[in-house]
């Protein structure tokens, strides 16, 4: 009984919704959604549930909605359960909710009388959880199988009579709870070699109630939520003998959330489109700069293998009709010579949809397919392992639900997995034959991009940057970064840690990094430039920067800072080299962009001017926190 | 642990159940709260085991008579 790290995250959650409730603070709704989407301890559940009653009878919340009548009727004691129920479908799932419940096991007499007060209700929806102590074999072990089955069969026959005369006369649809399985050892081997045990025969009377629900009753399956939090937890006996409690208080949390998730399902499709990032989400490593062979997919490596894993999840998903795309902050054909080539990739081309590899927001890029679909946003899943990248689609296309991936590609098949959005109530030809349709339609479209407000979102990131001039300490990390950096680089000239500190001390030379941090974290050294002093020019010898930084205005405070350094220099001109490579093609028009003219262009290199007086400082959204003014 | 700190945890878990502010003392009991039914009881029992890492026996909790004796039986629990 120790307070686990969710209790700390969500106590302060409950200070926070405290002080809204006092001051009427409407962000108590977001404060309570994002609280009630991760609890799992019961008395904070209660908590929760309770701060919102106070906040409906203070009148924080609009009211007015038409309710979702759900009736709860059973074989237990269905207080304080029914309260999580209603607070997890009223939050959950959006709706407000008018509950009726049942008095303890009395069901059979409220289902089958007319004139009770379950019908007088007039019930939407109606959640049945049967008597557990009445789902057993009256018999002996010793009984002929065949009558054991027919005695469970029976059972299963009740219990679906009972769902029909509940749809019949209501008209609601209906929500039916199965059995628990008992945790304990008795009665031995007997608990599975016949239908005797408690254990046994509610298993199969479980299977029996999937096998045979008709489509009005969906199954909430408390057998597989009891087995998931461990069968000895699921079960307080104490309770049950004080106040008739259905389920332990951990389970009643689990069951609750499961019946708004029905709920919610029942009037919401699943999720159509699955948007995937590829460096570090798909395949391990940055295809750009490590290459085909760099990069870790396949069996060759444990992380590898996870990231196989997630893939042949993936792919599974394309089977029940969800359509997979690709955004990625890539050159195109970078991007797909891994699924072209290598034989590792689980995912090949036709596996995508629709495939966006390129340097524009993530958030256009999805607005972009939606259209080229010819789908709602809403039906689409964003799933990156970049939380900058989340955060700008989270921005821009509310519509859009994001899954952070992470770091770990060992939990990212299971956090889809455990999301509830790709779940099919039934699979039909329709939804298999829809990757096809898909696919054709997005090779027809061909539409040009709208603009995004780019300013807003680089201001909400808080961006700091660190101009210097090179130090010794920053060396070996600034010849690392020269040696690897492949796509952003201006000319590729390699250099060892020896050399580095040569130039960080020569005084022809002018060179500096950038180092940048934003809201999400520390990004670190993300940019070198090495400039050489050679009478009234200042050439531009290297420029690279790390492409997780590209587009976020970094470019143009290092330019601000050449030219800074230009003046200081007594230059009056900028010159920019572009040697271009088989990876660097991304910067070839960078010089260019900045208002360069060509001044000599070969095969091997091509030579940029810019005169210093004709260039006006760039205004950016980054805050530069410290610029060492070298002299050199 | 004392009486009066053992009440003055359970004001905590007290604010988090109940929906009207209800003031802790060694003489209340479910009688004094209109909302204290047998109900709201069952959170109750469960939220105060949680907050003091007590488990109580299968009719120990009914057989106080106000919060005093509870706050009792919680204190005589943590000492053993």
């Amino acid at each position: 009984m120790q307070k686990s790290a969710e209790d700390i995250a969500l106590n302060s959650q409950i200070e926070d919704l405290k002080s809204f409730l006092r001051a009427k603070d409407l962000r108590f709704y977001s404060v309570l959604l994002e609280a009630t989407a991760v609890v799992t301890a019961f008395d904070v559940a209660i908590t929760l549930s309770t701060m919102r009653r106070r906040a409906r009878a203070s009148g924080l919340f609009p009211t007015g909605a038409k309710p979702l009548r759900i009736a709860v009727v059973g074989g237990a004691s269905l207080r304080p359960f029914a309260d999580l129920l209603e607070h997890f479908t009223a939050t959950l799932a959006g709706f407000e909710v008018l509950l009726w419940i049942g008095d303890y096991d009395n069901y059979i007499f409220e289902i089958v009388d007319e004139d009770s007060e379950l019908y007088q209700f007039n019930p939407e929806v109606v959640l049945i959880l049967p008597s557990e102590a009445r789902c057993r074999f009256t018999g002996t072990f010793v009984d002929p199988l065949e009558i054991q089955r027919e005695q469970a069969d029976t059972v299963v026959d009740d219990l679906l009579e009972l769902c029909k005369t509940v749809h019949d006369k209501s008209g609601a649809e209906i929500v039916l709870g199965n059995f628990r399985l008992p945790p304990s050892f008795d009665p031995g081997s007997a608990r599975f070699t016949s239908l005797s045990s408690d254990y046994a025969f509610r298993k199969y009377v479980n299977l029996q109630l999937g096998f045979r629900s008709p489509s009005f009753v969906q199954i909430c399956d408390i057998e597989f939520l009891a087995n998931r939090l461990g069968t000895q937890k699921a079960i307080d006996d104490r309770t049950w003998f004080e106040s008739k409690q259905p389920f332990s208080m951990d389970l009643a949390v689990l069951v609750a959330r499961e019946f708004a998730q029905i709920v919610k399902s029942m009037r919401q499709a699943a999720k159509k489109v699955v948007v995937l990032d590829l460096d570090n989400t798909l395949w391990g490593g940055v295809v750009g700069d490590d290459g085909l062979e760099g990069i870790e997919v396949g069996t060759t490596s444990p992380r590898g293998e996870a990231y196989r894993h997630f893939q042949q999840y993936l792919l599974s998903l394309t089977e029940r009709g969800v359509l997979l795309a690709v955004c990625s902050k890539n050159d195109h054909d970078k991007a797909v010579e891994p699924f072209l080539k290598l034989p590792e990739m689980v995912l090949r081309l036709s596996d995508i949809v629709n495939f966006k590899a390129n340097w524009e927001p993530k958030s256009e890029n999805i607005r972009q397919i939606a259209t080229e679909l010819n789908l709602g946003l809403d039906s689409f899943v964003f799933v990156d392992d970049n939380p900058a990248e989340i955060d700008i689609v989270k921005q821009f296309v509310p519509e859009v639900t994001c899954i952070w991936v992470g770091d770990d590609p060992s939990f990212f098949a299971s956090m889809l997995q455990d999301s509830r959005l790709f779940e099919f109530r039934s699979v039909t030809k329709e939804d298999l034959g829809r990757v096809d349709l898909y696919r054709q339609e997005a090779k027809r479209q061909e539409l040009q991009s709208t603009a995004t407000d780019m300013g807003a979102y680089l201001s909400s990131l808080q961006m700091v940057a660190d101009v210097s001039s090179f130090a010794s300490i920053d060396c070996p990390r600034i010849a690392q970064l020269i040696n690897k950096s492949n796509q952003f680089n201006l000319t590729t000239r390699r250099r060892t840690e020896a050399e580095v500190h040569d130039i960080a001390s020569s005084p022809d030379k002018s060179a500096f990094i950038v180092r940048l941090q934003d809201r999400f974290g520390d990004h670190g050294l993300i940019a070198v430039v090495i400039g050489q002093v050679a009478g009234k020019d200042f050439i531009v010898d290297t420029w690279l920067m790390s492409c997780r930084v590209l587009k976020r205005q970094v470019e143009e405070i290092t330019m601000n800072e050449i030219v800074r350094r230009a003046k200081e220099n007594g230059c009056d001109r900028v010159v920019g080299v572009y040697r271009p490579t088989a990876k660097n093609g991304m910067v070839k028009e960078l010089y260019p962009r900045f208002g360069f003219a060509t001044i000599e262009s070969s095969n091997d290199e091509t030579r940029f001017g810019l005169d210093i007086d004709a260039y006006n400082e760039i205004e950016t959204k980054i805050r530069i926190q410290e610029v060492t003014h070298g002299t050199k | 642990m004392e009486q009066s700190e053992v009440l003055g945890r359970m004001q905590r878990v007290f604010d988090n159940v109940f929906l009207d502010e209800v003031t802790v003392t060694p003489e209340l009991s479910a009688k004094d709260v209109e909302e204290w039914d047998s109900l709201i009881h069952v959170s109750l029992v469960l939220a105060v085991e949680k907050e003091f890492g007590v488990r109580f026996r299968v009719g120990e909790v009914e057989s106080v008579k106000n919060l005093g004796e509870w706050a009792n039986l919680i204190a005589g629990r943590i000492s053993k």
